[in-house]
């Protein structure tokens, strides 16, 4: 399907690349254009394309205008239920991602030092054999467990841990432990799923831990919790910030960060201390609610107050109306619970909480997550087996964090550390570590101890930067990716125009890879179409017609009706108290645990997502930078008074592992004990000639805490010190226009 | 009238003054700075914002417009009232004025994001736009003014055939242009009428247009009374105090029925009360009234400041500072600023200014000496005055 | 024929800006510029009772557009739908419309060197390709923006207010404002805490300045032009019978006589 575009016609197409900015003009540049009248496209053709957005792990359906060859604007698909025909701002700003022109459009291989930035363009041959060659030396002189494999949450990902588990590797990174470590392990401990369902068309109460659903847009969900907002159901948010979720909250209680847990556990007193709970439920699913009783006893309202700051007339209404909602209640698992090292047992009370409502069925329910059976795939071996222990102690010392979830920082870790032994090989891709795990210096020193880095990405992002050859994935615009199941359908992903450049897909990318490193058998697919075609094989549904329709039916998922449960768990129940944990020395209900708090003049440093951005990825979207806000440090505006700083003033926030200098925002809307900065900014490379020089990033002063039973890395667990700094480093003006003059 | 004699009436004219080239290089200099800011765009060159898109070019071209409105005022009253005696001033006057027009519509060229495009108000009307009435009014206006100015130019070249076509359609053209003269002065005070949002409520009012109308009647009168002043020692020749004298009795009628008009709607439109609550804006309101208005309308009322060429010349500024006061505030000073951002000028739109400027007085000087401009005026030898005279001028210059 | 209309509900809106990039991708507006924006509240209140209120503001596609009667060449025109749509081939840059229009809607590319307006013409172009919504009220995700015919969306703006009237404040912006608008909004803060400009009038300025340039100048120019020559012909006339003397004829006979030497 793709034809070879020589290195000459290429620079004559990245040329119409920067011609079309150096004009300032906008978007699109003209190298599709360019490349169809020089015989390269041949695309889908013009017209309106469905396919799946990738601007964040949601995967909205999409369709896409394309004309002339070019994408010129992206909607959403109201055919898919993760978008309901509309796309966030990011989903929006998808197509300047594609045109971005600092794309990266050839494999580079490094030729200065490490961080300089410095590459060369290469051919894919050139560039894939020197991976191939890195990559056996490695094996052969430190075995398989030398190479680490590193990536986030993506539809090809399948085929990468193809990669890395037929290569013989035990080392995988994933972001996970950055994210939802603890509300996955809270959920498999208690319900035996990874992530039940929400549904908000009958809720009548919800209860918020944290889940920014407005800001960290997950766009259906985003949307039905509107949609029940409006309607009036009412919104209990719990947040030290008050953010665009909690403006729109019946409810904003600004909690003491690292206290959800003593606020949950006085729920559970007093809906099981009066009685409110759903009995039947209770009896007919759940296990371990006598022992889950008598822990709560001990954490009336009365005793959570002065720890979380919530009067406890507060939280003795909010249990009473919590279960009077009773299975129209919803308390949200959250997504990134990764605040504190009790996280996980936040977690697992608010898993109780819902259990012992018996909201399943109604607000909450089991889902299979993104596999279905009813596809085919394509034969291949099975995989080696493995030895060695993996480096982020997984099982060994975390035995229940699973295999494919990892501890991410723990991993960075042990590279740093040499222990349990010293790896020399980094495989990463759609990733970015570098800024996304806490303590960006220790994770530069582990970068620093390797031989060989390799990084899939689609632009210069800061990992990178700082590796020694670069692989440039075609973007989700312009690529296939496997079919995803999405309920009962299977959504497909495709090009709508063909890629730019070199760029190719990660199903081209690690197949052929994959060749060269002897293990063909694990990609037996000739080509995308090919791989497609083989999962759609047992339905008997051809891929023109998924093509033109964007999904394929699944047959027998999803039936409505009777809800048949299916708790994964050791007791094949809702374990509200678990002998697993238990005989493996941890709690097996859910006590109090006492934070860590920040000492005399420190702040608890809070980290969260803004609207317009997707973690460390799209600061360099000129469309998404376009109607930012600049990134500024939240700052109580008395305690900022308090301390003799103003609005605007710069600052510099220090922790025990690192220091940066940014502007203050003074604003009434965080708790005085608290400051916030948002991630993503500060990037390291240069490559990125939007978002270089804006603003810094709060990873360097994460200090990493792991969560020792779920893995999850604490990250509202830093606390910072702030003071004024007289001279302003020279910024980057960043003029958001949002506002008008 | 033979061509030798006009040759030797420029020579009474002083010799060409040092400052023309003073003004040459400051026109060089503002038309340069004007080429950059086509080059840059107005972002980079003006302090223009969205807040403020219209700046100090746009007030000089309405206090310019007003001025200029000398030529169609002495029109008037040279060739329909039948002042025959002040048609000394008229070549003078209708130079100026089109020089005055041709500088407006320079600056509005250089005010325009599309300059590329200044015709197409000529293809495209909008007929209920203020601005179109404007521009095409003037653009029409600046080509009867040259019209009238043209007898001089075929004066100085002895072309007769065309001097004896034109003086016998001359009154058509002057009825014309006071006609288009009247619409764009008016339609000037008529932009102002859609910015309701915008202006001061004391400014504020549907019939600006008809404040605009009559004030630019005073304003030209007293820039024919200014210029015969600075004619003086620019080129050592001037009007009869009998000319400005008589122009002088005209100023009490336009400013009193000026006064009435801003007084009446003043009470109409129930504004009285913002006259003293309006902080700043009142200050602007009475001090544009005052030295405008009331205090020449006092003066000019007195024979003795109309027969003296110094008082005359002092009431004339009076009005003419209240003037353009009055065009300054209701196209800057009195704008509501939304969100409190206030606008002043930059050096490049300031240099423009003045460059555009000296081009007019540089070209209104070379064009006096060149061409017969002053032939009707008398002869004024700075020093020595009284002497050179014939006694019966000399009685007209005095006024006695 | 039915006109379009918005019906933007401020108390849905979440301020994620999809709207905007929507509206920037559709119309290809450069990236130094915006035809859309957010009004805000901001963060209103003492710790921890805040409030916060947003809603993307862009042309209110007034009934009788001031920017319509204003503009110098007609590149701005109220078409059949009741869009003010905007033509930037025949636009000069004058920004006489940014002072026309009371919401201070058009915006100018202060930055280029042949410089035009930013407007939202309620993407005229998609909607004429056959697509339901303009792209900013197509993507929304809380439906912050709904597009409809314009009387549905009075309406449904009526109705909201009716229902839950302790939500809203007893106001739909664009009803009178302007003369009446075709894009409403609802708000459960005073449209002054939102930076709305307040503009209560019922009637656009519009209709004033039809009065001056439509009836004002002709009337000024025809009584000019007949008073002119009236007045002419009648001295001409007069003078005829008994010419006057004037300082003129003295210096020309001067000057005659000299000549003559
Ligand atoms: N301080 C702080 N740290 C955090 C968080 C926080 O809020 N604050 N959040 C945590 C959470 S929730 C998460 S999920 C993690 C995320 O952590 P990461 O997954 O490391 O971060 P992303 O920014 O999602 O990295 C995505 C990378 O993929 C690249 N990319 C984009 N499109 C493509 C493509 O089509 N192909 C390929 N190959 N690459 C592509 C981007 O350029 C980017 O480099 O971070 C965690 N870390
Ligand atoms: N726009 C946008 N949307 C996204 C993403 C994105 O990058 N951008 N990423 C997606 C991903 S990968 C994820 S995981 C989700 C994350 O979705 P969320 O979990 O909702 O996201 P965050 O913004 O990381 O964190 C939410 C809030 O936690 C608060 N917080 C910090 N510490 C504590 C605490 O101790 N207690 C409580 N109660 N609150 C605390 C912070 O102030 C912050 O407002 O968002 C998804 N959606
Ligand atoms: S939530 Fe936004 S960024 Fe994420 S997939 Fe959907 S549209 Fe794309
Ligand atoms: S898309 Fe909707 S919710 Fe988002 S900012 Fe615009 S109006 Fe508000
Ligand atoms: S809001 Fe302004 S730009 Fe839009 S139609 Fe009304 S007057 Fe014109
Ligand atoms: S700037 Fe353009 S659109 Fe606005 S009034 Fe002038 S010509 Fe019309
Ligand atoms: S209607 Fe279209 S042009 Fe207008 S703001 Fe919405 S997206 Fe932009
Ligand atoms: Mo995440």
């Amino acid at each position: 399907m793709t034809t070879t575009v020589s290195r000459r016609e290429f620079l004559k197409l990245g040329g119409a690349v920067t011609a079309a900015f150096a004009i300032g003009q906008m978007l699109p540049p003209l190298v599709a254009e360019a490349a169809r009248q020089s015989g390269y496209l041949n695309a889908n053709g013009d017209g309106f394309i469905p396919s799946m957005c990738e601007m964040c792990v949601w995967r909205c359906g999409l369709i896409a205008k394309v004309k002339n060859g070019r994408v010129v604007k992206l909607d959403g698909n109201p055919e898919h239920p993760h978008s309901k025909g509309n796309l966030c701002p990011r989903g929006q700003s998808g197509l300047m991602n594609t045109y971005d022109p600092d794309r990266v459009l050839t494999p580079l291989i490094r030729v200065g030092k490490r961080g300089e930035g410095l590459f060369r363009k290469a051919s894919w041959d050139e560039a894939l054999d020197l991976v191939a060659k890195k990559m056996l030396e490695i094996k052969q002189k430190y075995g398989p467990e030398a190479m680490v494999f590193s990536s986030t949450h993506n539809i090809s990902q399948p085929l990468f841990e193809n990669l890395l588990y037929a290569f013989g590797s035990p080392n995988y990174g994933t972001q996970r432990s950055l994210c939802f470590n603890a509300m996955i392990v809270s959920n498999i401990m208690t319900y035996g799923m990874e992530e039940p369902e929400r549904s908000y068309d009958k809720v009548k109460y919800i209860i918020l831990t944290g889940r920014n659903l407005m800001e960290a847009i997950s766009t259906s969900e985003t949307h039905d919790l509107s949609f029940a907002i409006d309607r009036g159901v009412k919104v209990v948010y719990l947040d030290p910030r008050f953010t665009k979720t909690a403006a729109k909250a019946t409810e904003w209680l600004p909690i003491k960060p690292g206290t959800d847990l003593a606020f949950h556990l006085a729920l559970l007193h007093v809906i099981i201390q009066e009685n409110l709970y759903d009995q039947d439920f209770v009896n007919q699913y759940t296990v371990g609610f006598d022992k889950l009783a008598a822990e709560v006893q001990k954490y009336p309202p009365e005793w959570a107050a002065p720890i979380c700051g919530i009067p406890s007339e507060t939280i003795t209404r909010i249990a009473r109306e919590f279960a009077a909602a009773g299975k129209y209640a919803l308390a949200h698992n959250g997504w990134r619970t990764s605040n504190f090292v009790n996280s996980f047992a936040t977690e697992r009370a608010i898993a109780a909480l819902n259990a012992i409502v018996g909201n399943w069925g109604t607000t909450m329910f089991p889902s299979s997550g993104e596999q279905s059976s009813a596809l085919g795939v394509p034969p291949q071996p099975p995989f080696p087996r493995v030895s060695a222990l993996r480096l982020d102690g997984v099982p060994w010392k975390y035995p229940f964090v699973p295999l494919k979830l990892g501890i991410f920082q723990e991993l960075r870790d042990a590279i740093v550390k040499g222990d349990p032994y010293t790896p020399h090989g980094w495989f990463i891709s759609r990733q970015n570590p570098i800024l996304s795990l806490p303590d960006r210096n220790k994770t530069l020193e582990a970068f620093g101890k390797m031989d060989f880095i390799v990084t899939v990405d689609i632009f210069l992002n800061d990992t990178a930067w700082f590796s020694d050859v670069v692989l440039p994935e075609a973007s989700y615009l312009e690529r296939y990716d496997p079919l995803l199941p999405v309920g009962n359908k299977a959504f497909l992903r495709q090009p709508v125009i063909e890629p730019q450049g070199e760029a190719k897909s990660a199903l081209w990318i690690y197949k052929n890879l994959g060749e060269r490193l002897g293990l063909g058998d694990y990609f037996q697919y000739k080509d995308e179409e090919d791989y497609l075609k083989q999962q759609l094989a047992p339905l008997g549904v051809s891929l023109e017609e998924v093509k033109a329709k964007g999904y394929v039916q699944l047959p027998g998922e999803g039936t409505e009706g009777n809800i048949k449960y299916n708790w994964n768990t050791a007791s094949t129940k809702i374990e509200l108290y678990s002998e697993s944990l238990a005989k493996a020395g941890f709690p097996g209900g859910t006590g109090w645990e006492e934070p860590p708090q920040p000492g005399p003049g420190q702040f608890y440093l809070l980290t969260g997502k803004v609207a317009q951005q997707t973690q460390f990825a799209t600061q360099n979207n000129q469309l998404l930078h376009k109607y930012s806000d600049e990134p500024r440090l939240w700052m109580n505006a008395k305690v900022a008074a308090q301390q003799g700083i103003k609005d605007g003033d710069w600052v510099e926030v220090a922790s025990e592992v690192g220091k940066v200098h940014i502007r203050l925002r003074a604003t009434e809307a965080i708790r005085p004990d608290c400051v916030f900065l948002v991630p993503g900014y500060g990037h390291l490379s240069k490559g990125l000639t939007t978002a270089f020089g804006i603003g810094a990033s709060d990873s360097v002063l994460h200090v990493s805490y792991t969560d020792p039973i779920s893995g999850s890395q604490a990250l509202t667990q830093t606390f910072v010190s702030v003071s004024k700094i007289a001279d302003a480093p020279n910024e980057k003006e960043h003029k958001p226009l949002y506002l008008g003059e | 009238m033979s061509i030798k004699i006009k040759i030797r009436e420029f020579k009474d004219l002083q010799s060409l003054p040092r400052y023309t080239y003073i003004l040459a290089i400051l026109t060089i200099l503002g038309m340069s700075t004007g080429l950059y800011r086509l080059y840059a765009g107005l972002g980079a060159t003006t302090n223009l914002s969205t807040v403020f898109p219209w700046g100090i070019w746009i007030s000089f071209d309405l206090t310019m417009v007003a001025f200029s409105g000398a030529a169609f005022t002495l029109a008037a009253l040279v060739y329909i009232f039948h002042m025959h005696d002040l048609h000394s001033a008229v070549r003078p006057t209708v130079l100026f004025g089109l020089l005055g027009y041709s500088s407006v519509l320079v600056i509005l060229f250089f005010d325009l994001g599309r300059f590329d495009r200044f015709w197409h108000f000529l293809v495209y009307p909008n007929l209920t736009s203020a601005l179109f009435e404007v521009s095409w009014c003037i653009a029409i206006y600046t080509t009867i003014l040259i019209f009238e100015f043209s007898p001089v130019v075929f004066e100085r070249f002895n072309n007769k055939k065309a001097l004896a076509i034109i003086e016998k359609i001359t009154i058509i053209f002057v009825i014309g242009g006071i006609t288009l003269s009247s619409m764009h002065q008016s339609s000037l005070g008529a932009l102002f009428v859609i910015m309701l949002p915008r202006v001061h409520p004391l400014w504020y009012s549907i019939i600006t247009p008809e404040f605009f109308l009559v004030s630019s009647l005073a304003a030209g009168i007293s820039t024919i009374i200014i210029g015969s002043y600075l004619s003086i020692w620019m080129y050592g020749r001037t009007l009869d105090q009998k000319v400005i004298e008589k122009l002088g009795i005209l100023m009490p009628w336009i400013l009193g029925f000026y006064l009435l008009m801003k007084i009446g709607d003043l009470i109409f439109s129930h504004k009285l009360g913002l006259l003293f609550t309006s902080g700043i804006f009142s200050i602007l309101y009475v001090t544009e009234l005052t030295i405008g208005v009331i205090v020449p309308l006092i003066l000019f009322s007195m024979k003795s400041f109309r027969k003296d060429r110094n008082k005359s010349l002092i009431a004339a500024l009076f009005v003419a500072a209240g003037i353009a006061l009055n065009r300054f505030d209701i196209s800057w000073f009195v704008l509501k600023p939304l969100h409190g951002i206030t606008y002043f000028p930059s050096w490049i739109e300031i240099s423009l200014l003045i460059g555009v400027f000296s081009g007019v007085l540089l070209v209104y000087t070379l064009v006096s000496y060149y061409f017969p401009v002053f032939t009707e005026t008398i002869a004024i030898e700075k020093k020595q005055k009284e002497k050179t005279y014939p006694a019966k001028v000399a009685e007209a210059v005095t006024g006695d | 024929m039915a006109k379009y209309g918005f019906l933007i509900d401020a108390s849905r809106c979440i301020d994620c800006r999809a709207c905007l990039v929507a509206c920037s991708v559709e119309n290809n507006v450069p990236m130094t510029h915006t035809r859309i924006w957010m009004k805000e509240t901001g963060v209103t209140g003492e710790f921890p009772d805040l409030e916060r209120y947003t809603a993307p503001y862009h042309c209110m596609h007034c009934v009788d557009p001031s920017c319509v009667s204003a503009c110098t060449v007609g590149a701005l025109q109220v078409n059949k739908d009741g869009i003010v749509t905007y033509d930037n081939d025949r636009c000069i840059g004058c920004r006489y419309c940014m002072y026309a229009c009371p919401f201070e809607v058009p915006h100018f590319e202060w930055d280029k060197q042949l410089a035009l307006i930013n407007k939202c013409d309620l993407c005229v172009n998609r909607l004429e390709e056959g697509q339901a919504e303009p792209a900013c009220a197509a993507t929304c995700p809380t439906d912050a923006i709904q597009f409809g015919k314009r009387e549905d969306m009075l309406a449904l703006a009526h109705e909201r207010i009716k229902n839950e009237p302790n939500r809203y404040i007893d106001h739909v912006f664009g009803e009178h404002e302007n003369g009446g608008t075709s894009t409403f909004y609802i708000s459960p803060v005073p449209f002054e805490k939102l930076g709305f400009p307040t503009t209560h009038r019922e009637e656009s300025p519009a209709e004033f300045n039809r009065m001056t340039t439509e009836e004002g100048t002709p009337i000024i120019a025809g009584s000019v032009l007949t008073g002119m020559t009236g007045i002419y012909l009648a001295l001409e006339h007069l003078q005829k019978k008994n010419p006057v003397h004037t300082i003129e004829k003295d210096l020309e006979t001067v000057d005659s006589k000299k000549e003559k030497e």
